[in-house]
């Protein structure tokens, strides 16, 4: 039996704009909520980067707010805000006093509807100058902080949209002109290709007719261009692929990725146990073997990313000691997984169990239970998804773990990336 | 179709919603420990958090980092059970148990559906009142305390967060050091030196348990006295000491990391304590100067100067006074100027004060957004904690709005003025020296000394 049952309403307005409503009175708190269906897999060859510059843009102002002025607004009332750019989208999010609520609708309506009349080279210029900042701070000054580009590239053939960073390149950034920010806008950021969802304190039917009143007169744009390159991909990678850097890191660190089924195949159901019972809490199988028992990983941590162009991606990330061999955490991890064959019932669930209160947990922030509404919607067309999740993945068996263990686990589908310390070399 | 809205203005807000902090039902077991229950039903969680005192500020330099150690090798078994039969104890019910030390004790953390608590409580007791420190496990918390040390050092965020400490403080002061410990204190660190401290520390007189969540007070009451009532033992001591700085003179400490393409840069010195008495003041200054997005430091040198990804300032308030602090990353073409608008703006808050307008606008922000902080179990238990180890009065969170509103401009400028002290600031930068050294010699701010990261 679930424990939750959050209340979702779906509308459509007829410009395209999708809208999830789910009221919740019990704080005076609402979190706004807006997935536009853009990402780094949208941009072209000589624009990597370019979803998040633009991410950037997106607070430098529109026809009737100033620079700074969206900030400054949900700042003034008390609220939180920010976005971010993945592989397959992009958000934008505001948690406010619910009393605010028009506040948010009529930023975001703004900037969805009148954002071109405020760009100019002055702004693009400051923030590709952040955004380069960004980048320094966040990976190139970083250890380990080129992970994601070496890794992407072992899973991801070049023609796949998949290949290059969401950071993108300092030459690609500095490529960018003003009118890439007009023909982005003009063909990704309109309301059928978005999805608002409201979360929190307000009344359903009042919270809609605000949303049309802001959103409603918003010109849909056409239908979106194909995704550039080549999305399709086979299954496996083919083989284990390698790629082993001696750099300035404290640590050794072996990252070991699989290609997936996307996420929106029924099959990522049992992705997510999988890295439920690998790497979920310490009784996980990889925590227990290589950080207690073994003692040979400082620490653990497995993603399943939620991807959705062709293949998603499982990683596996373990960090040795010292002096440790990458080989030796390498062969470990393998062990584990291949051990995943033997797993029972007891463990799954036990993977299920932790799985369930960390999704009540993080349910408790608006701003994250809006988030997974939006992404539902977008991806799935079906935000009630959010009261089936516990189902989902409580109906994965041992069965299902073990051909996922033998299918797509294996030595024909391994990345592994491997940093040894310079001066372990 | 709905009638046009004005876009060239922000819409009217709705009427305010008032909203309370939780009642803060509050007892004292017969052990002493204090008993904080906030009744919170929006999801069917429950968060604990169970403090005792004696963290790291009690211990002396030969043993830093002790009570972190302790902390993270906790969960490596009872007398009753193995660290792994406790994970799966807890984890075979969804609930997950965690430890952390700081500089004012240790909070051992619960977290599970509340139809789960009844089960998962005993387990929390056991782990707090019977640890073992089992050798292995000690070994293996030893071990990756080390790795982080090491870690720290070659991150350049974290060294130079470590190395400001240790700037702003003179060296016998505790705050001087990491609160994680050093390879030389934590090295010699085994099974009986963890268990001798946990002996002492772990004592329920002057600590506190706050719960949150979907939960009969009296029933919480029920089964902390039937799994705690037992657990007895002395107050543990903590020797009083004086937060005093290195120097009140100005310089630069530019800690060489050959090859960096950017600087960390610390601007700070030492502060003021959780009780001080201009403690809402100063939260709206700190606010408006760098806590914000808005704030003056954040448009100057990212908004408008382009400088950094962020920038921000805070007062690291602690039982003692903590440092203040102004933290960013930036290029190195770009980190003596930096330096100089950090300064800059430090001096010209002091000698100017805030507007009238900022000042609203702070007191808005900070009143809206501490009503967004308690959505959870868990934001609340750490409030109901924090009533505990600075001895906050019970009703201190319901009134904390009103106290924010009432703050006057004058009040924020005086406390601005007694607080922040650029002429007393320590600039501390991790950096490429090469690359940097020569502009902020250039700057005069202060006399520039260069290191090496492991100095």
């Amino acid at each position: 039996m679930s424990r939750l049952s959050i209340p979702v309403e779906r509308h459509r307005l007829d410009n395209g704009l999708r809208v999830v409503l789910s009221p919740d009175r019990s704080v005076p708190v609402v979190a706004v909520n807006l997935w536009y269906g853009v990402g780094s897999r949208n941009e072209p060859p000589g624009r990597t980067g370019f979803a998040h510059l633009f991410e950037h843009m997106m607070f430098q102002g529109s026809q009737h707010v100033a620079k700074s002025e969206h900030f400054e607004r949900i700042e003034r009332v008390g609220g939180t805000l920010n976005a971010s750019t993945w592989f397959d989208r992009t958000n934008y999010f505001e948690t406010l006093p619910s009393h605010e609520l028009e506040l948010a609708l009529w930023l975001e309506s703004d900037r969805m509807g009148w954002l071109l009349p405020a760009m100019d080279q002055e702004k693009l210029d400051n923030q590709r100058d952040v955004v380069k900042n960004e980048k320094r701070q966040r990976y190139d000054n970083q250890p380990y902080g080129d992970w994601d580009e070496r890794l992407q590239a072992l899973v991801y053939p070049e023609e796949h949209p998949y290949h290059h960073t969401v950071i993108g390149s300092m030459d690609d950034l500095d490529a960018a002109t003003l009118d890439d920010v007009r023909s982005f806008f003009e063909t990704f950021y309109r309301p059928n290709n978005a999805v608002l969802t409201l979360a929190g304190d307000f009344e359903p039917a009042a919270a809609l007719e605000a949303v049309r009143r802001w959103f409603g007169e918003i010109e849909p744009g056409g239908a979106l261009p194909p995704l550039p390159g080549r999305p399709e991909l086979a299954p496996l990678i083919g083989s284990t692929v390698r790629d082993e850097v001696v750099a300035d890191v404290p640590l050794p660190r072996v990252i070991m990725a699989f290609r997936v089924p996307p996420y929106t195949a029924p099959e990522f159901a049992t992705v997510e146990v999988a890295r439920a019972l690998l790497g979920k809490g310490k009784a996980s199988r990889l925590y227990r073997r290589l950080v207690r028992e073994r003692r040979i990983a400082k620490s653990v941590v497995v993603y399943a990313f939620p991807l959705l162009t062709g293949q998603a991606m499982m990683l596996v990330w373990a960090t040795g000691y010292p002096g440790a061999d990458p080989a030796v955490l390498e062969g470990a991890i393998a062990e584990e997984i291949e051990a995943l064959a033997e797993v029972d019932a007891g463990e799954l669930e036990r993977a299920v169990a932790l799985s369930e209160t960390d999704l009540v947990s993080s349910l408790e922030h608006l701003a994250d239970r809006a988030d997974l509404l939006s992404m539902f919607e977008l991806y799935f067309e079906d935000p009630d998804r959010i009261n089936r999740e516990i189902e989902r993945l409580r109906s994965v068996t041992l069965d299902d773990v073990r051909t996922l263990a033998a299918e797509r686990l294996g030595p024909a589908n391994r990345a592994v990336l491997s940093y040894r310390p310079r001066e372990d070399a | 179709m709905s009638a046009a809205v004005d876009r060239t203005r922000p819409p009217e807000g709705g009427p305010l919603r008032s909203f309370d902090f939780p009642a803060v039902e509050r007892r004292r077991l017969g052990n002493g420990l204090d008993l904080l229950v906030a009744r919170m039903s929006r999801l069917p969680m429950v968060s604990v958090d169970l403090f005792v005192r004696g963290g790291e500020h009690a211990l002396r330099a030969e043993r830093a980092g002790l009570a972190v150690l302790a902390a993270e090798a906790l969960d490596g078994g009872t007398r009753r059970r193995s660290g792994t039969e406790l994970a799966e104890a807890l984890e075979r019910i969804g609930a997950r148990l965690s430890a952390q030390a700081g500089w004012e004790g240790t909070t051992v953390s619960l977290s599970c559906l509340a139809d789960r608590l009844e089960e998962a409580f005993p387990l929390l007791a056991e782990a707090v009142t019977v640890p073992d420190f089992p050798p292995d496990e000690v070994d293996r918390a030893r071990e990756q305390r080390l790795a982080s040390i090491r870690q720290r050092a070659m991150d350049p965020a974290a060294l130079a967060s470590d190395q400001a400490a240790s700037v702003y403080h003179a060296p016998d002061v505790p705050y001087a050091r990491p609160v994680g410990g050093t390879v030389d204190s934590i090295g010699g660190m085994g099974r009986d030196t963890l268990r001798g401290y946990a002996d002492v520390a772990y004592r329920p007189v002057r600590g506190g348990l706050a719960v949150a969540g979907d939960v009969e007070p009296a029933e919480v009451a029920a089964l902390a006295e039937r799994h705690l009532g037992a657990w007895t033992g002395a107050p543990v001591e903590v020797p009083d000491f004086d937060v005093r700085p290195a120097t009140r003179a100005r310089r630069v400490v530019l800690v060489h990391r050959p090859g960096s393409v950017q600087s960390e840069v610390r601007v700070g010195h030492v502060g003021v304590e959780r009780t001080a008495e201009d403690y809402f003041p100063l939260t709206i200054g700190n606010l408006l100067f760098g806590g914000t997005f808005t704030s003056r430091l954040n448009l100057n040198l990212r908004e408008r100067n382009g400088f950094t990804y962020g920038v921000r300032s805070r007062f690291f308030f602690r039982s003692r006074p903590g440092p203040f602090e102004v933290s960013t990353a930036v290029g190195n073409d770009v980190t003596a100027p930096a330096v100089r608008e950090i300064l800059a703006e430090m001096e010209r808050l002091v000698a100017e004060g805030p507007t009238p307008e900022e000042v609203q606008a702070t007191a808005d922000f900070a009143a809206g957004i501490f009503g967004l902080q308690l959505e959870t179990v868990d934001q609340v238990a750490t409030r109901l904690s924090q009533l505990v180890v600075y001895g906050l009065p019970d009703r201190y969170f319901h009134e904390y709005r009103d106290r924010i509103r009432e703050v006057e401009l004058d009040q924020v400028a005086e406390a601005v003025r007694r607080r922040m002290r650029p002429a007393e600031a320590q600039i501390v930068v991790v950096g490429d020296a090469d690359a940097v050294g020569p502009a902020l010699e250039a700057l005069e701010v202060g006399p520039v000394e260069v290191r090496g990261a492991d100095d």
